[in-house]
């Protein structure tokens, strides 16, 4: 839209021709960041004239307005859900449907608590026709850690919706949409998410996941050094913004996950110590780092990554078997938590009310929800609760 | 007086002309008609024309009477009779001192998830309140740069809202309140709302651009909220000088859309961690953007956590004083706390608190049972 170009807007030709060439103005972003003196001096028009090209250019650039009763009604006719149910009933409830399209959704929590499988599980519903909650096309999966496993993923579909996936057939058509690419480090991320629209509508893709954003980010920006935390920053605010363009422009959801890090309540002498939770594959879970004495453990990233994900969940350990996953920050739902175990099927609600959740937590920012991680394999109850 | 020709607006060549001809300040141009000068600087009149208003438009008597000037007396009555956009919340009212008034900028900052969207939301509605129960009965534009709004929230929202109405209207038993009823329905409240989702800087400043056109289209707009001022603004910039210069831009811009179209303009900002000085040694949240971007906005709001409970504080404005209210987000929308006596004093006592700074905030998390 801002690089539309000036030939485009209906002047004069000898004019764009005269302000391209001589000036280098030649798309409307150009016109628009200049101030009015500059332009007066850069153009050699008059006040009026340069005034009206001004206002050509935001007219060009300015999106279209529609009123909500128009967005709610395109939103009904358009056929696609508004929001990707997860066929956990409980956390589908909260989010008043599901995962929102349009919009990025954050998984944040500690090693080995599920993340992984949540993003294979959702793979395998998106694939699904739409007639049984399913979104009904491809699924792109941008994997940084190599933990996308293809047997699991042939294993969550055969023991979740086993009359779906009942012969050779539905396998073969499940594993033929879902697009898995690696990118092990930030460029090779960024040029992929570049890239990633023309797949996305030639494929036609129906979700998006990126697990996980913070592992490339933390192993090449040492905080410690100077300006290495703001580069970081802006590249993740860039990430950002790309990835809801593409979740707006092509109404589907985009679901990322995220690591963790300790933060130190008192007093410090430098940056926030990022402590590696392990790029190990899912299910190993081994040393997760403990919480330190006065500090505690919350999602990775910084306040800004905060803001700029739509909605956030956050995972974490009850005991052994029992996680819990928590809607920290969302639009549209409020605070609430669930928990769940990990099994062949996927992810599993429990209701069972004997499972002594974590109820007596409590709402706060969610940069700054504390998370309880494992301790160590196989100790049972051995959990530093923060 | 004697303004040097080269410092007005006027194209290059035909300052050169100007010096040229020997005219080189403003005082030279006093009483030079537009066709003698059109002729001596071989210009055409309307060029001419065009030279003389800017020139000698500087130059008019200050004390002129269709000048803009207004008295204070003017403006109490105008301040008396506009009303501001009431909230469902009287706390956050009391606060401003009846609620977000018409002609100004308000800034609500705060950390992730605390709410910020929801007000917004939640204002779009409020304004659309019908006259019959104190509001205002406008139309509302909402731009969004973040991806945040959903509709289905705002339809929660909106009948909620109703509902409320609906039930002062029947317990009060008046007719004018029940007939706006007919006009206050979720369709009508959802079609009153304009929608813009911006997704860089330059589409954001574009539209400001032409937004008085669309008030002008539109008379009955009386909010303008942009969710959130400072996300366009946070990646794209090496050049931090330019993006002072172009947010400047903005909120004048802005400025102007209020005053003209008797509109309130409410910006959205986030925080952002600024690293303690020493002996400090913590990281602060503060708003983001930058220290001058504090004087962009006539009042400022922040929103914070504070042991499970959302806060407002008010932190700048010309006409009330600091103070800080709890609210909380509920299914229907923003809404009063209902407080016990405990937190009561824990309010008051954060009200107490000098300085702006907000330290860490898990040190004063506190494992109590959330205010429903």
């Amino acid at each position: 839209m801002s690089l539309r170009k000036l030939r485009r807007l209906g002047l004069e030709p000898e004019l764009v021709d005269r302000l391209e060439r001589h000036k280098k103005l030649s798309s409307c972003q150009d016109i628009l960041v200049k101030i009015h003196l500059e332009l007066l001096h850069l153009t050699n028009l008059t006040h009026s004239d340069v005034q009206k090209i001004v206002m050509t250019a935001s007219k060009a650039c300015a999106p279209t307005p529609m009123t909500a009763l128009q967005m709610k009604e395109a939103g009904v006719s358009s056929g696609s859900a508004p929001f990707f149910s997860t066929s956990l009933p409980g956390l589908d409830q909260a989010l008043h449907g599901g995962i929102p399209a349009g919009s990025v959704t954050e998984i944040a929590g500690p090693a080995g608590c599920g993340k992984t499988q949540f993003c294979v599980m959702l793979s395998v519903l998106a694939t699904l026709p739409c007639e049984i909650g399913g979104l009904g096309g491809a699924v792109v999966y941008i994997d940084t850690e190599s933990a996308f496993s293809a047997e699991r993923l042939v294993e969550v579909a055969q023991f979740r919706c086993p009359q779906h996936f009942s012969s050779d057939d539905a396998f073969y058509k499940l594993t033929s949409q879902v697009f898995v690419h690696k990118t092990p480090t930030c460029t090779d991320l960024w040029n992929r998410l570049q890239s990633l629209e023309e797949e996305l509508i030639q494929k036609r893709v129906r979700l998006v996941i990126l697990d996980s954003v913070a592992s490339v980010v933390r192993k090449e920006f040492d905080n410690s050094l100077r300006g290495n935390l703001s580069q970081r920053v802006k590249l993740l605010a860039k990430e950002a913004a790309l990835l809801k363009y593409l979740a707006e422009s092509l109404n589907i959801p985009v679901v990322v996950t995220n690591q963790i890090t300790t933060r130190f309540k008192a007093s410090w002498e430098g940056p926030h110590h990022d402590v590696p939770s392990g790029d190990v594959a899912d299910g190993n879970g081994a040393g997760a780092s403990a919480a330190v004495d006065g500090g505690y453990v919350t999602a990775a990233l910084g306040n800004t990554w905060s803001h700029s994900v739509n909605t956030r969940l956050i995972v974490q350990y009850l005991d052994d078997k029992h996680r819990e996953v928590m809607v920290a920050k969302s639009p549209i739902a409020p605070f609430s938590s669930f928990v769940y175990t990990i099994q062949s099927s996927g992810i599993v609600l429990q209701d069972d009310e004997t499972i002594h959740k974590s109820s007596e937590r409590v709402a706060t920012d969610p940069g700054l929800i504390p998370i309880k991680v494992r301790t160590m394999l196989g100790q049972g109850g051995g959990l530093v609760v923060p | 007086m004697s303004r040097h020709i080269g410092s007005y607006p006027i194209p290059p060549y035909l300052k050169n002309k100007l010096i040229t001809a020997g005219f080189s300040t403003a005082e030279d141009l006093e009483d030079v008609k537009p066709v003698e000068l059109s002729k001596e600087l071989k210009i055409t009149p309307e060029e001419a024309l065009e030279v003389l208003r800017v020139v000698q438009g500087d130059q008019k008597d200050p004390s002129s009477p269709d000048d803009g000037v207004k008295t204070a007396l003017d403006m109490l009555q105008e301040e008396r009779e506009q009303g501001g956009i009431i909230t469902f919340c009287s706390a956050l009212d009391e606060l401003l001192g009846g609620g977000v008034p018409l002609t100004k900028i308000t800034e609500f900052c705060g950390a992730p998830g605390v709410g910020k969207t929801q007000m917004g939301m939640q204002l779009a509605i409020d304004v659309q309140i019908p006259s019959a129960f104190g509001g205002l009965g406008g139309e509302a534009v909402y731009i969004d740069t973040e991806g945040s709004f959903m509709v289905q929230r705002l339809e929660d929202m909106a009948k909620a809202a109703m509902e409320h109405c609906r039930h002062i209207a029947t317990v009060e038993n008046n007719r004018d309140q029940l007939e706006a009823m007919a006009d206050f329905t979720v369709e009508h409240i959802l079609s009153r709302i304009h929608f813009y989702r911006v997704h860089d800087w330059v589409e954001l400043v574009a539209l400001i651009n032409i937004l008085p056109e669309f008030l002008q289209q539109h008379p009955k707009v009386r909010l303008v909220v942009i969710d959130s001022i400072a996300f366009p603004f946070r990646h794209d910039f090496e050049d931090l000088s330019l993006r002072t210069r172009l947010l400047n831009g903005l909120a004048q811009n802005c400025i102007r859309l209020a005053d003209s179209h008797k509109a309130a303009v409410v910006l959205v900002n986030q925080m952002t961690t600024k690293m303690g000085h020493a002996g400090d040694g913590q990281a602060h949240l503060v708003p983001a953007l930058g220290e001058s971007w504090g004087h962009a906005s006539t009042i400022r709001v922040l929103l914070f956590w504070e042991a499970g409970c959302r806060y407002a504080r008010l932190y700048k404005s010309p006409t009330r004083e600091e103070a800080t209210v709890p609210y909380q987000v509920t299914v229907a929308g923003v809404r009063d706390v209902c407080v016990p006596n405990n937190m009561q004093d824990q309010a008051t006592n954060i009200s107490k608190e000098d300085g702006e700074s907000l330290g860490d905030h898990s040190q004063t998390q506190r494992k109590r049972p959330r205010i429903s």
